[in-house]
């Protein structure tokens, strides 16, 4: 299983029902932050901060427009967050798997 | 729905064999395997309430992953769980329970195995909320 510093902060960032939040209100069109801010009851400084944290892995973009900050989802598509799960369950079935049979053989001596 | 990531295997042993290697040195070893050359597993285990249970494995001394298995409940033959520190040779760690669950099915044992507390919840949870990108590969991924 590969492990790296981006799919940390991937997990982490997805962490926080807040951030959920917003990315499932970005899902639905781009939002300035004042407009994510209302919904979940922050402050354009509190919201900021969940963003940044979003935008730093992809999850969502960011750009001026004319005296607000729009926010919309990003590139990211989580390849790497599906293929950790993926790694991760092969792994493990393969532990169990292996597993198995050595206790078959085993007890079949 | 339940949060756990579950696996589960036939073996063809009664349960009281099936447990009886799971906590034993060799068991844990080829739990714990690989047919690459070179691979190396190392077990130790003190099968007690709060005992540890330490496997280091992987292809390099310089690249070991470890993990520290603390039993919680020990119910022989038919029950084990640990709290499980995972430490990566990043220096990096994940923190999760595992159930382990032996039930006698027609004279063999099914294995079950069933982990709690990964971010693969999260990441469900988000699957649930419609969230419009590859999500859509993980419900098949953790129901299985």
């Amino acid at each position: 299983v590969q492990y790296n510093a981006t799919l940390d902060r991937t997990f982490f960032a997805l962490s926080d029902p807040t951030r959920r939040g917003i990315l499932a209100r970005l899902g639905r069109g781009s939002a300035t932050l004042g407009e994510l801010a209302e919904p979940f009851g922050l402050t354009i400084n509190g919201v900021k901060k969940h963003v940044g944290i979003l935008e730093e892995v992809d999850l969502v973009v960011t750009a001026k427009v004319g005296r607000a900050r729009e926010c919309q989802l990003g590139p990211a598509q989580l390849e790497d967050a599906t293929e950790w799960i993926d790694d991760y369950r092969r792994t493990w079935q393969g532990r169990l798997d292996r597993f198995g049979s050595y206790v078959e053989k085993d007890a079949g001596r | 729905m339940s949060d756990d990531v579950r696996f589960a295997r036939v073996i063809d042993a009664q349960p009281e064999a099936v447990f009886a290697a799971f906590t034993e040195q060799h068991g844990q070893e080829a739990f714990y395997g690989d047919d690459e050359p070179g691979w190396i597993v190392e077990s130790e285990c003190d099968l007690r309430v709060g005992g540890l249970w330490s496997v280091t494995f992987g292809y390099s001394r310089d690249e070991l992953h470890r993990h520290d298995h603390v039993f919680r409940v020990i119910d022989r033959p038919s029950r084990l769980v640990v709290d499980t520190t995972e430490s990566r040779a990043d220096g990096s760690s994940l923190e999760f329970e595992i159930e382990f669950i032996f039930e006698e099915r027609d004279g063999k044992t099914l294995m079950t195995m069933m982990q709690r507390g990964l971010p693969t919840a999260e990441l469900r949870e988000e699957h649930r909320s419609g969230m419009p990108n590859a999500f859509a590969r993980l419900e098949r991924v953790i129901v299985g």
